[in-house]
């Protein structure tokens, strides 16, 4: 063995250029198989941060006949469950909640979460520093403590070891860090599409949630995710058995508030919450990167081939002092097998390095990518992958010349053309499959990027040019809520509102500025329930939920949204005046197809009641798409923020130039009113917008990019094969020439040779396509699996290529003097 | 030690004819004879050095070595026989290029599993007997024609084969180097190994005991003198 390793050494030396090609056709498909793997095994196979994490489970709310699924609880829904739902060890609740961390020279915006106190037990993660909330700290004027990320900890308080027992200023209001989590550790996971976040931002504090008077009053408030740990022996199952006879007795006990809908309740383990949604795109970019590997050992095989063929004196020697098949086997796979590994090593560079630019482009795509690097379990498997490859390359031509006709090798001169023509048809068959193979991946990089161009050329409903988005929390103790109505409360809300919009509309550039609770394709949403006057309200029959936008007047001026009938909400639309509401052309046709919506009431309130609070249309806009560009329009329903106050907004400004340009500005305004008012999130609607479809970009990618890698390796392999004729045929050339062959006769011969390939590799790849896009088909949009353009025009390309690729070594062949072609010893 | 009875070698034509390359070859070496075949070009020397030597299966007809009947055996019964009791020299020498002198040596020990430190021993043993010792670590290339063949009989005669088949051993060597090759093989001879050499020059046919003479495919005198 340490014979056939030094020999293998020696001989790749001896030919640079087929090493340094092969080592980087090699770097390349396996880096690649090492960078999907990498994804893989952070994302779906290693566990998650927490103790047994395959015992937790998450715990989702449902109106099935709304269609409304994962919708989080309310504080008198989990206090319930916490007493009665005995399947679980423990339970808790979170949310997610911003901060406005000042004390420092600039405030700072950062993500947090409200939990309750059974949290970090239940996921049984303990602290660096300090401790985790007791349950006396759960409620309103004992919640003065928090838990900060490592993270934080590090990069705002520069690791201070003191920091355990000192105050920070969150919301302007004292807070006593009480401990440290590590930075292992994250919780909420990103997960998506539930409670309107496609991807909700790291968690850098927790505080302990502190129900409100009116939270547990209100069950029908739902704003809380739950988890909880399944106890011993309890499958999922049981556990969803349990969680159906508490729902069945809580529409007995609460008639009212689970009259209709199809409430219910779902529990799902937390590993198919967080991986589930990545499965199929990671399953088709492993598939991809898979191809890309078969074509490169195609390609490696056929350039092996070649190799072999002028080593057949060689092995026929070896054969001849002695050497069995399995030792000649041995000593050609050693070559392929530390070729691949040398591939692998490089490999993993460019792993390394592809899965750095990964985490740069795709970091608001894919969730919890900063957890993927290339560790010991990705190095063993790109190890293994790097053998077997090696096996798989180096098989074919270790087979097809491990039996040498000695006496034909042996004799001076001597060659066998039976053995030649045997692997040419070896070489022109691994060439066919490297064109299936490539063309399967290019019909599927077609179709995204079809798919991808229609999806950006709809029309979202509004404009997204120029527009400066940023995000606003106001904290509590400085805006505090007026009262438990609703309509009415935070004058001071509502006057920071109104002057940061004052200040904003001033700024030079400036065309039109809103606030709005959401913004378009930014993930987030929400909805309320409302009644129709007028509309009967029957048991057990769900009451509209649609979604709610919270807007300030000039929004729709801000977005160009048309006004379809009726008017914008204006400033006489105050907390004073009558309510309003705008909806949209959806909302308007889903329940006033055949009446003018215009003048019609909604209210929240019961209107069996006394005195309901009624809100008048007064406009019908054409409607948003809101939650991705290829779902069409949602019924919404909006409503003036001075009529309804929120702490938290968007603020959207209409510039005339670049509005990144305002950015700064818009943060001065802001504080000239708080000094303590950090903005966050500040981004362009255009950002916003190409993030809602940065998923499928990132799919189209990096599908793109592998099935590029696998044309320009098919290209080569065609190339060689071609090259390679080309040089077995100079002698029948030049005697063709001699008899009076033309150019084009040459051209004809050596083209026509690869047309054939082509043409039966595009065959093969047609069918193989047509098996395989329909794995496609939820990715795409407004195209078909089997979009007959994509088909034609990909396969053209292909062959357009591969035969460029051949017409070089034709060219080649035609200028061979037929002189010294006739006498080119072969 | 080598009885060949009714042997053919033939090539299949087209219309079902047949090429005949050897035809009706009946002869017999006895062990420790010096066999030297000659015949012009295209008369089938090369062909039944490689039929004696085990590389060519594509024979008919009788072939015994040491009473064992060689047409029996399968074609990796043959290959161990082959390796245990003949030693092949090349017109080209056909060393392994990308291979020492040392590691050629070696490489015909390493197939038929002799151990490491076995196989030091005997390679330094064959250095030292035909004086190469200080090229074993020079490549083929390195060496003059005379040299590649010294080592090419070196190589055949390392694992102490009963039979030495030799195809044109000087046919790409000066007269002077040619002449020391055979007086090496005059001597292995006198030592006890059997030699069937496959030569044109009647000067080197001098130093073996017998002639064969092959024409056109059949023997013709199998035992001049």
């Amino acid at each position: 063995m340490p014979g056939d390793i030094r020999f293998a050494f020696r001989n790749l030396a001896k030919s640079p250029g087929f090493t340094i090609i092969a080592i980087a056709t090699l770097a390349l498909a396996i880096g690649a198989n090492g960078a999907v793997f990498s994804l893989i095994n952070a994302l779906l196979i290693r566990p998650l941060p927490y103790q047994e994490p395959s015992r937790i489970a998450l715990i989702w709310e449902q109106f099935a006949t709304q269609g409304l699924e994962r919708i989080p609880c309310s504080p008198p829904e989990y206090l319930d469950l916490e007493k009665q739902f005995q399947s679980g060890t423990g339970l808790a609740a979170f949310n997610y909640q911003a901060f406005n961390l000042g004390g420092g020279d600039v405030p700072e915006r950062v993500s947090g979460a409200v939990v309750t106190s059974s949290l970090f037990p239940l996921l049984g993660v303990e602290p660096i520093k300090g401790r985790t909330f007791a349950r006396e700290e759960q409620g309103e004027g004992h919640d003065d403590v928090i838990v900060i990320s490592e993270r934080l900890w590090k990069r705002r308080f520069n690791a201070d070891s003191m920091l355990v027992g000192k105050t920070l200023l969150l919301n302007g209001r004292s807070y006593t860090v009480i401990g440290v989590m590590p930075a292992k550790f994250e919780f909420p996971i990103p997960l998506f599409g539930v409670q309107g976040n496609q991807f909700a931002e790291r968690v850098d504090i927790w505080k302990p949630v502190a129900f409100t008077k009116n939270e547990l009053e209100e069950r029908g408030s739902r704003s809380y995710g739950m988890i909880t740990r399944l106890r011993p022996g309890v499958s999922l199952s049981q556990a969803q058995a349990e969680l159906d006879k508490i729902i069945s007795n809580w529409k007995q006990t609460y008639k009212d508030n689970y009259s209709g809908g199809g409430f219910g309740a779902k529990i799902y383990l937390l590993h198919d919450q967080v991986a589930g949604g990545m499965r199929t795109g990671l399953a088709i970019l492993l598939g991809a990167v898979v191809f890309v590997l078969l074509i490169a050992c195609a390609n490696l095989a056929t350039m092996l081939l070649a190799r072999a063929s002028a080593r057949e004196r060689e092995l026929a020697i070896r054969v001849a002092l002695g050497a069995g098949r399995w030792r000649l086997l041995r000593q050609m796979l050693t070559e392929s097998v530390l070729l691949s590994l040398v591939g692998a090593g490089f490999g993993i560079f460019l792993s390394v390095w592809g899965l750095e630019l990964l985490k740069q482009i795709g970091s608001r795509t894919i969730p919890r990518l900063a957890e993927v690097n290339v560790d010991l379990v990705v190095l063993i498997v790109t190890a293994v992958v790097a053998v077997g490859t090696g096996i798989l390359f180096g098989m074919i031509p270790a087979f097809a010349t491990a039996k040498p006709e000695l006496t034909e090798a042996l004799k001076e001169g001597g060659r066998s053309s039976t053995t030649g023509a045997r692997r040419n048809q070896v070489r022109n068959s691994l060439v066919v499959a490297e064109l299936a193979l490539a063309l399967v991946l290019l019909v599927g990089a077609g179709l995204l990027l079809k798919s991808y161009a229609r999806v950006q050329n709809i029309d979202p409903g509004f404009d997204r040019r120029n527009i400066l988005t940023a995000e606003v929390d106001l904290a509590e103790t400085k805006y505090p809520q007026r009262g438990s109505d609703n309509y009415n409360r935070g004058a001071a809300m509502t006057n920071f509102w109104n002057e940061a919009l004052r200040r904003v509309r001033q700024l030079p550039g400036v065309e039109a500025a809103a606030f709005t609770i959401v913004l378009p394709l930014s993930g987030s949403n929400t909805d309320s329930s409302f009644s129709i006057e007028g509309a009967p309200m029957r048991p057990n029959e769900p009451g509209p939920d649609e979604e709610l936008r919270i807007i300030t007047s000039d929004y729709f001026r801000v977005l160009k949204t048309p006004l379809l009938r009726g008017r914008f909400f204006t400033e006489g639309d105050n907390a004073d005046a009558p309510g309003v509401v705008i909806v949209n052309d959806a909302l308007a046709r889903k329940y006033w197809r055949n009446e003018d919506p215009l003048g019609k009431r909604i209210t929240f309130s019961d209107p069996r009641k006394p005195d309901p609070k009624w809100l008048t249309i007064v406009g019908i806009m054409r409607g948003i798409r809101h939650r991705a560009l290829d779902v069409d329009p949602a019924p919404e329903y909006y409503l003036p923020l001075s009529q309804r106050a929120q702490s938290s907004m968007i603020l959207a400004v209409r510039s005339k130039q670049d509005p990144r340009s305002l950015s700064s500005a818009v943060r001065r305004e802001i504080q000239s009113i708080d000094p303590d008012q950090p903005i966050a999130n500040v981004r362009t609607l255009e950002a916003v917008t190409a993030d809602s479809v940065a998923p499928r970009r990132m799919s189209m990618v990096l599908l793109g990019a592998f099935a590029g890698i696998a044309l320009l390796l098919a290209s080569v392999g065609i190339y060689g094969v071609i090259s390679y004729l080309v040089v077995q045929r100079t002698h029948e050339i030049g005697v063709r020439m001699a008899l009076g062959a033309q150019r084009a006769d040459v051209l004809w011969l050596v083209v026509g040779h690869a047309a054939k390939l082509v043409g039966i590799g595009s065959a093969i790849g047609l069918l193989l396509a047509l098996m395989s896009t329909r794995t496609l088909s939820a990715l795409l949009y407004n195209v078909g699996a089997f979009d007959t353009a994509t088909f034609i025009l990909v396969t053209t390309a292909l062959v357009a290529v591969a035969l460029l690729a051949s017409y070089i070594p034709a060219l080649r062949a035609t200028r061979a003097d037929p002189m010294i072609a006739l006498s080119h010893n072969t | 030690m080598i009885r060949l009875k009714n042997l053919e070698r033939s090539y299949p034509l087209s219309h079902g004819k047949f090429f005949y390359v050897l035809r009706d070859i009946d002869i017999e070496v006895a062990e420790g004879e010096f066999v030297s075949v000659m015949g012009p070009s295209g008369a089938g020397k090369s062909t039944l050095l490689h039929i004696l030597g085990m590389h060519d299966h594509g024979w008919q007809g009788e072939y015994f070595f040491n009473d064992i009947a060689v047409h029996h055996l399968k074609a990796k019964e043959r290959a161990a026989l082959r390796n245990e009791q003949i030693g092949f020299v090349f017109q080209q020498y056909h060393l392994l290029d990308d291979l020492t002198v040392y590691e050629n040596l070696d490489i015909p020990l390493s197939y038929r599993k002799v151990g490491r430190s076995e196989r030091a021993g005997l390679v330094a043993d064959a250095l030292d007997r035909f004086q190469i010792v200080g090229k074993k670590d020079l490549y083929p290339r390195q060496l003059s024609g005379g040299q590649q063949q010294l080592v090419g009989v070196a190589r055949a005669i390392i694992a102490n084969p009963k039979l030495i088949l030799a195809d044109e051993p000087t046919g790409n060597l000066h007269s002077s180097q040619g002449e020391e090759i055979m007086e090496l093989f005059q001597k292995l001879n006198s030592e006890g190994t059997t030699i069937i050499q496959v030569t044109h020059s009647a000067k080197n046919a001098e130093y073996g005991n017998r002639i064969i003479q092959l024409r056109d495919g059949w023997v013709v005198e199998p035992n001049r003198k």
